[in-house]
């Protein structure tokens, strides 16, 4: 009895330590779709979802968080079409390994959209220190853990 | 004994089960939930989800003792089967009260944090294992196999059978021999069997519902119930089906006068006894081992609040159907009893209820006009 209850503590903690989740709110303005792409795609870009990794398909997601299907399946598309995902017919859907070089276009276009968002915080009041912490951080959190997870 | 002692025994074993599972219920479920209402972790543990509880045993217990009172007056009276139906009827109808009662007050005790959880819901990135479902769907095929095997052999056992043959009431009285009443176990076998196998494969793909913030926790919890239980339907259904099987098999006995009535009774009941009795230890070891949804194995995580369909008060009705036209899943934890419910607002669950009650319909129907002899 102890040691069942050992191993189901220690086999807890692996566990949930291991799981991803997903998470939606709906009282958010955000589309609940757009929810669950920034998600992936932070995922992705953490290193937390390494490139193979398959992702549950659309029915089950979209059954788990109680939500339309084209919810689940309009997110998988949007981070297909942005290069995160590989949705093949039979194997379903698949973390995409990253480019290993980016392209003159997707170079300029990123940047446009990085100091778009940035432009935005400062107007919207975010002091220049504020703003250079949280970018370090959020720099971090996507350099930091997938070099952590190429290392490993 | 007499007659009428086995009668009061029974009324009063009745009582004491049915007694004993509303006072269990409560304290069974998922953390966060009240009487079928979700009103928050908080509340359960406070002054006012303890006094809610403590008011339910009272009022049971008191539902119990009038039960008893007035079934036993009426056995005490000369009428011992009317006392026994009476006092069941009884203690059913006030239960039924004293839950819509006690639901009404807990939705009383909902907080505004408990009712924005509703908006909240998480899920795992995992794929869900279909092994899970892989005894449940050899159940259903071995429920769909025996029963279409039970058919054919009441089919052709029927022309073997002389014109005229013993009567289900009394196997000394012959009787015109009907192919109504040789056919309509075997096919109800056949139609629910592999429904209640069917149920078990869907129970193996109902959604979890994950705590926030603990979500590891919360999904081992589940997947450990979920497991457990789509077991235990799979096996009901195989003994159902067993149970219908030889139910058919000696009538059709009767029928090529193999057998005595007498003799088909004790087999048939021996194995109801024993569907009953198994099925009702495993629910037993379920819950005692798990709780409603893996509740007894969310240690750790209780602290975390329930999110999505469980949290979600406005599906609910009386907390006990829940209708979501807009939730792809079709069946869900209950949050008062023991299992899963099926999502009454999904088409295709409602296609497959109302095919099933039309079954059942039918059959009934056919066995009252057929002449069932």
């Amino acid at each position: 009895m102890i040691a069942t209850s050992f191993i189901d503590t220690v086999y807890l903690l692996v566990y949930s330590t291991q799981m991803l989740t997903v998470t939606i709110d709906r009282s958010l303005q955000d589309s609940v779709y757009e929810q669950v792409a920034s998600q992936i795609r932070q995922l992705v870009a953490s290193g937390a979802l390494v490139s193979g990794t398959t992702l549950p398909p659309v029915r089950q997601l979209a059954t788990e968080l109680g939500v339309n299907l084209n919810t689940v399946a309009r997110a998988y598309r949007l981070l297909k079409a942005e290069g995160f995902l590989v949705i093949r017919e039979r194997a379903g859907v698949s973390v995409a390994a990253p480019a290993k070089a980016i392209g003159p276009t997707e170079r300029a276009s990123g940047l446009h959209e990085l100091r778009t968002a940035l432009a935005r915080l400062r107007q919207a009041g975010m002091k220049p220190d504020e703003l250079r912490r949280l970018t370090q951080r959020e720099l971090l959190a996507v350099i930091g853990t997938s070099e952590g997870a190429t290392n490993e | 004994m007499s007659e009428a002692t086995v009668v009061n025994l029974f009324l009063m074993v009745r009582v004491l089960i049915v007694g004993a599972i509303l006072l269990v219920i409560p304290h069974i479920t998922r953390k966060g939930l009240l009487f079928g209402v979700y009103v928050g972790e908080d509340v359960v543990k406070g002054q006012p989800g303890r006094q809610l509880l403590r008011s339910w045993r009272h009022r049971c217990l008191l539902a119990m003792l009038l039960s008893l009172v007035i079934g036993l007056g009426i056995s005490v009276a000369g009428a011992p089967v009317a006392g026994n139906l009476t006092g069941t009827a009884v203690l059913l109808l006030v239960a039924l009260v004293l839950y819509l009662q006690t639901y009404s007050k807990a939705r009383k005790l909902v907080t505004p944090t408990a009712e924005g959880q509703a908006e909240i819901a998480v899920a795992s990135l995992e794929i869900r294992s279909t092994r899970e479902a892989g005894f449940a769907k050899l159940a259903c095929a071995i429920c769909i196999g025996t029963g279409l095997g039970a058919v054919a052999y009441a089919v052709v056992a029927y022309f073997e059978m002389p014109g005229m043959v013993p009567t289900m009431a009394d196997s000394d009285v012959l009787g015109e021999k009907s192919i109504i009443t040789f056919i309509i176990i075997p096919l109800l076998n056949l139609a629910v069997s592999p429904f209640l196998a069917l149920v078990a494969v869907m129970t193996a793909g109902a959604k979890t519902t994950l705590r926030g913030g603990s979500g590891g926790h919360s999904k081992e919890a589940q997947d450990a119930f979920r497991v457990a239980y789509t077991n235990l339907v799979s096996g009901a259904a195989l003994l159902f089906c067993a149970f219908l099987t030889l139910l058919s098999v000696q009538i059709v006995r009767i029928g090529l006068s193999e057998i005595e009535l007498i003799h088909a009774i004790v087999s048939v009941g021996v194995a109801a006894g024993v569907l009953v009795v198994a099925s009702a230890t495993g629910v037993i070891w379920v819950v005692k081992r798990y709780g409603q949804g893996g509740a007894f194995r969310e240690s750790g995580s209780v602290e975390e609040r329930l999110t999505g369909s469980l949290a979600d008060n406005s599906h609910w009705l009386m907390g006990l159907f829940y209708y979501n036209t807009d939730d792809p899943s079709m069946m869900i934890e209950k949050r008062f009893g023991v299992g899963y419910s099926f999502n009454y607002g999904n088409r295709k669950a409602q296609l497959m209820l109302l095919t099933v009650l039309a079954l059942w319909v039918g059959l009934s129907v056919l066995a009252l006009v057929g002449g069932m002899t």
